[in-house]
């Protein structure tokens, strides 16, 4: 079958626009992929089909379950051909069209052969095809061959081994860690990517095991390790042996670090770097540790490289987070950098530079970026409003010019993210720095004229309305507030119409005026805007009804809701309509989980404008439904928290029992959830004997047994308690399940008539202080905790003894009290010495608490912290101390 | 993890993808205009609108900074936890994606690899055309330097005879 081939060299090269592949179409190739199966094959033609079915398949061109059968099975007859090249392209072919399970048996004799042939690269291939197309019981058919070529003496054939190996952990891990003293050699083999690829492996068969990583690793550390890449491999698993035996080195020195060290003068510049870097991340890193690493990373930020310089600039980066002065002496090298070709390495070099820099060198820095803004993408220049802001807060005196900065970007081009990151942060900087505060509003008013944003606009508008009549001057933001109303869309004029009545409200000379704006609102299109006009018209007294109380109009306006929206909206679904009107009171205040403030990054400040965390909707109104609903405890008042369900009985045991604690004033009720995971029995009668003999002040008034309790449909027992009215009572439970149980016939699923009494030991149960405090955020900790005062602040010290961490202290405090972090103070930043954390919530009998934090740690890792406590009653405050005193 | 290996040519459509079996990640493809619904079942396990949003960064990022670079000059980006080396070679630009283990550095490594078996698949930095031609090459010559996201061979002499099925000479 000759075939006129087309003569593909360089002599048509000045047709480049033609495509070999032009007009490819997947019929015509697989009509043509039919050579596959003459009788004498041609070589050359299949291996070109097979690059156009390969072309094809990368095009995003898709076979169906026939042809990709059919294309398999001839692909299959071409190892017939004793053809190298052609061999080399079914390998490929048969990889990337991954067969099914069903098909793969056709062609593993063929594999398996090619596998033990004496030609090399024949088994090198075979391994890779076979463990990219097997399943679990074919592998321990070829584990022998496996095994053997982890440590055959041609690299290649151990390199495919020993990667097959590494894909094969993630699905068949039993059997590749058998294969662990095969790898071991291999480690020590002289090939440089076989002990690459051998350590990557060895390192995951023993991952889990630290004295194995640490043995693998002190071995390696005296040996000899070939390739670069692997002796990357080995500093990191170095540096996670350092962090792991931290915690047991009393003397100062380091294991490893001399290593690490070392590493600084390999040849290799990709092991000079991932050792500067290891030594960078180690915890609690000295400056003495630190500087040698710096100073390659300086060396690196001149390369001639990019990468290099990107990766040097990026670990300088991270390092100026947690040691700012270590990089100081960087900062000529990276302002060069700030007119570097590559974005991402200017950016990174600005954003650094703003973080070590110096207060006299802010304006020359600010003059650099503002020439370098305008050629960056959004991304980045969120990044540096970020880095600005922050260097804002840290050298207050320099407000003017970052401020100023700040506005001029505010008018240019820009998405809604960047945008947003520009308000946020001139919010943020007005709140932080009082002599700010006129400037920034009149640059945020200078915004929101020529702003395509609504939801900005609405934003700044309601931040006006609380700042602006605080001002020296008001009157001169009416011009813009007023001016949203004629120009803008429905939702801002709303917005505009509210906020003319904060000013109304509180500045008297204004009020008169503001009617006037006001009643003119009453003939808007929009019916939204006309009743707010009218709400506050009437509020404020504009429309000459009887005027309410001026503290009562402030807390209207001004008065945040106190409810998590997310509760609010759920209650409002449930509300039906009635003779009885909806009562905001009965909205739970809970805040059930805070995914937003979890994510958020370590230190890094919430955003000035956002809504007060919100949670998903709670559960809480479902517990204070049933619970209304049993008669017995409908007169115990409202609920005032539920606690999340607490296990009483390991996993996996013959009754599943969790509890929840319903807290009320004066009552406490567990609510018993159990399960019965047997099939053969029926339980009946179920309830829980509770001793409440330890904690004296519970006494048990009334317990509500579950009837029966059938196989795998879950039922509750409550069992009652009263205490004392608003204390917190604390104490331990022990808990007996006691029901009587009956044989079921699996096949009728019938019960027998008779039963018998039985008794089954559950967990204790305890009440702790936290279950009396609900998790109430505030959107603003600081105003919050200025506003109420320092009447009922209690101040003190504590030692908290040696802790591993200072996170681990934190976050054992906020536990403790079971009170919600607030903007995102739970989050320690790795190395700190010293945090500060915030805390909101609302004690038993509504009493609001807020709770401020100051932790810091020494040397031994012993942790003091002094904890200041304001709330609304001085008992409350005290009893906070009390509980953080005996916990 | 290699995420991704790309080839586009000089209008960012993709001429060859050396997938990550993580993710990955799609260009406009070669010939037609408009992206098409075929490549999205290639992303595996990635959520559709971090598809969209990765499928344009790339492109922004080449149109925006390719121009005007010399050959194998390398640039590199990193967004979100994914670190991105790229270059141009001829008519051809190429995008090295990766994450963890694989930094910047470490893909440095790989787009050596990588460029300098294309250089030698094709005899000279390659045309359009020519890269073409040399299909079925360079798809055998990413199957040495890639597998399943991890990098196996990087020398090109060795991928050379590799692709032929001869033994490596140092052996």
């Amino acid at each position: 079958m000759a075939q006129p081939l087309v003569k593909k060299d360089d002599d048509r090269d000045d047709e480049a626009e033609y495509s070999p592949f032009l007009g490819i179409e997947k019929g015509a190739v697989l009509q043509e992929a039919r050579v596959f199966n003459d009788p004498q094959l041609d070589p050359r033609r299949c291996s070109q089909v097979i690059t156009k079915l390969l072309y094809l398949l990368n095009q995003g061109e898709t076979f169906t379950k026939i042809e990709a059968t059919e294309v398999f099975f001839a692909v299959t007859k071409l190892f017939q051909s004793r053809d190298i090249g052609l061999r080399r392209m079914v390998y490929l072919m048969i990889k990337e069209l991954s067969p099914s399970a069903d098909e793969v048996i056709i062609v593993t004799s063929s594999l398996m052969k090619d596998m033990n042939s004496k030609t090399d690269m024949y088994r090198a291939n075979a391994i890779r095809v076979l463990c990219r197309i097997t399943d679990g019981t074919l592998l321990t058919q070829i584990e022998r061959y496996l095994k053997q070529a982890i440590v055959d003496k041609n690299p290649v054939v151990a390199s495919a081994a020993l990667v097959s190996g590494i894909h094969l952990l993630q699905t068949n891990p039993e059997i590749v860690k058998r294969w662990s003293n095969e790898v071991q050699e291999a480690v020590q083999s002289r090939a440089a990517l076989v002990q690459f690829h051998a350590l990557a492996l060895l390192h995951q068969i023993r991952q889990n095991d630290r004295l194995a990583v640490s043995k693998l690793v002190t071995s390696l550390t005296r040996g000899t390790v070939r390739s670069p890449l692997a002796q990357c491999l080995l500093i990191r698993y170095t540096t996670q042996v350092i962090r792991e035996s931290a915690n047991n080195t009393q003397t100062g020195d380091r294991p490893f670090y001399d290593f690490l060290e070392s590493c600084l003068r390999h040849k290799a510049e990709m092991v000079i770097f991932e050792a500067a870097r290891a030594i960078t991340e180690l915890n609690g890193v000295t400056s003495r540790e630190l500087t040698p690493a710096i100073t390659v990373l300086q060396l690196f930020l001149s390369s001639s490289k990019p990468v290099l310089r990107f990766a040097a600039v990026r670990t300088l980066n991270k390092v100026a987070m947690t040691h700012p002065m270590a990089v100081t002496n960087c900062n000529i090298d990276m302002e060069s950098l700030i007119s570097d070709q590559n974005r991402s390495i200017a950016t990174l070099a600005i954003t650094t530079l703003l973080k070590t820099g110096n207060e006299s060198s802010v304006d020359r820095l600010m003059k650099q970026i503002t020439n370098f803004m305008s050629d960056i993408a959004d991304e980045f220049k969120i990044v540096v409003v970020e880095a600005i802001r922050s260097l804002c807060l840290k050298f207050p005196l320099k407000y003017r010019s970052l401020m100023n900065f700040l506005s001029n970007i505010l008018r240019e081009e820009g998405g809604f993210e960047y945008k947003k990151a520009i308000v946020d942060s001139i919010v943020i900087l007005i709140r932080d720095i009082p002599e700010a505060k006129e400037s920034g509003l009149l640059h945020l008013c200078e915004f929101i004229e020529d702003c395509e944003f609504t939801y900005l606009s609405t934003q700044i508008l309601h931040f006006l309305g609380i700042e602006g009549p605080k001002t020296s001057d008001p009157s001169k933001y009416i011009r813009y507030i007023y001016n949203r109303v004629h120009l803008e869309n429905a939702t801002v004029r709303a917005a505009a119409v509210s906020t003319l009545a904060k000013f109304g409200a509180v500045v008297d000379s204004l009020k008169p005026r503001i009617f006037v704006l006001l009643r003119r609102c009453l003939y808007d299109s929009d019916d939204e805007v006309r009743d707010r006009a009218t709400l506050y018209l009437n509020t404020l007294g504009g429309d000459g009804t009887a005027v309410e109380t001026d503290k009562d109009v402030k807390d209207f306006l001004f008065g945040a809701l106190d409810i998590p929206l997310a509760n609010l909206e759920t209650s409002l679904k449930n509300y039906t309509p009635s003779e009885e009107p909806f009562d905001i009171n009965s909205v739970p205040k809970e805040v059930k989980s805070q995914p937003l403030t979890e994510k958020k990054a370590p230190g890094k400040k919430p955003a000035g404008l956002g809504t007060p965390p919100s949670g998903p909707p709670s559960t809480e109104d479902a517990y204070e439904k049933l619970l209304s609903s049993i008669p017995e405890f409908s007169d115990f008042g409202k609920l005032f928290k539920s606690s999340a369900p607490v296990e009483l009985t390991e996993a996996e045991t013959e009754y599943a029992v969790n509890v929840v604690k319903h807290i009320f004033d004066s009552y406490v009720v567990f609510q018993y959830n159990c399960t019965n995971t047997i099939p053969e029995q029926l339980l009946e009668n179920v309830v829980v004997i509770v001793d409440a003999s330890d904690p004296e002040e519970f006494a048990e008034v009334a317990s509500k047994p579950l009837r029966s309790l059938p196989y795998d449909s879950p039922g509750q027992t409550f069992v009652a308690f009263e205490k004392p009215e608003g204390v917190p009572a604390v104490g331990k439970f022990s808990n007996m399940l006691k029901f009587i149980v009956k044989e079921v016939d699996p096949s009728t699923g019938e019960a027998e008539e008779d039963g018998v009494e039985d008794e089954y030991q559950l967990e204790d149960l305890e009440v702790v202080a936290a279950d009396y405090m609900m998790k109430v955020g505030v959107s603003n900790f600081r105003n919050a905790w200025e506003s109420m005062g320092p009447d009922c602040e209690r101040v003190d010290e504590y030692g908290l003894g040696p802790r591993e961490s200072l996170a681990e202290a934190v976050s054992a405090v906020i536990s403790l009290l079971g009170m919600q972090p607030c903007e995102g103070t739970e989050v320690v930043p790795n190395n700190s010495r010293s945090h500060t954390c915030l805390l909101s919530g609302v004690f038993i009998g509504n009493v609001k608490v807020l709770v401020r934090l100051q932790f810091g740690i020494d040397g031994p890792k012993e942790v003091a912290m002094k904890l200041a406590v304001r709330s609304e009653d001085e008992n409350v405050s005290d009893m906070i101390h009390e509980i953080v005193a005996s916990g | 993890m290699i995420l991704a290996v790309l080839f586009a040519n000089s209008e960012g459509n993709i001429l060859v993808e050396r997938k990550g079996w993580v993710m990955s990640l799609g260009l406009p493809v070669m010939g037609h205009p408009v992206f098409v619904d075929k490549r999205e079942q290639r992303f595996n396990g990635v959520p559709a609108e971090e598809r969209l949003h990765w499928r344009s960064f790339l492109v922004k990022l080449g149109a925006d900074n390719l121009k005007g670079v010399k050959n194998e000059e390398l640039l590199v980006a990193s967004h979100k936890s994914v670190y991105i080396v790229y270059t141009v070679l001829g008519d051809v630009s190429i995008f090295v994606v990766g994450k963890d283990e694989y930094d910047e550095l470490a893909l440095a490594e790989v787009i050596f690899a990588v460029t300098s078996a294309v250089k030698d698949a094709c005899g000279k930095i390659p045309t359009e055309r020519l890269f073409l031609d040399k299909y079925g090459k360079i798809c055998l010559c990413l199957d040495e330097i890639v597998w399943k996201g991890l990098l196996e061979n990087t020398e090109k002499d060795r991928i050379r005879r590799l692709v032929r099925l001869k033994p490596p000479t140092e052996f």
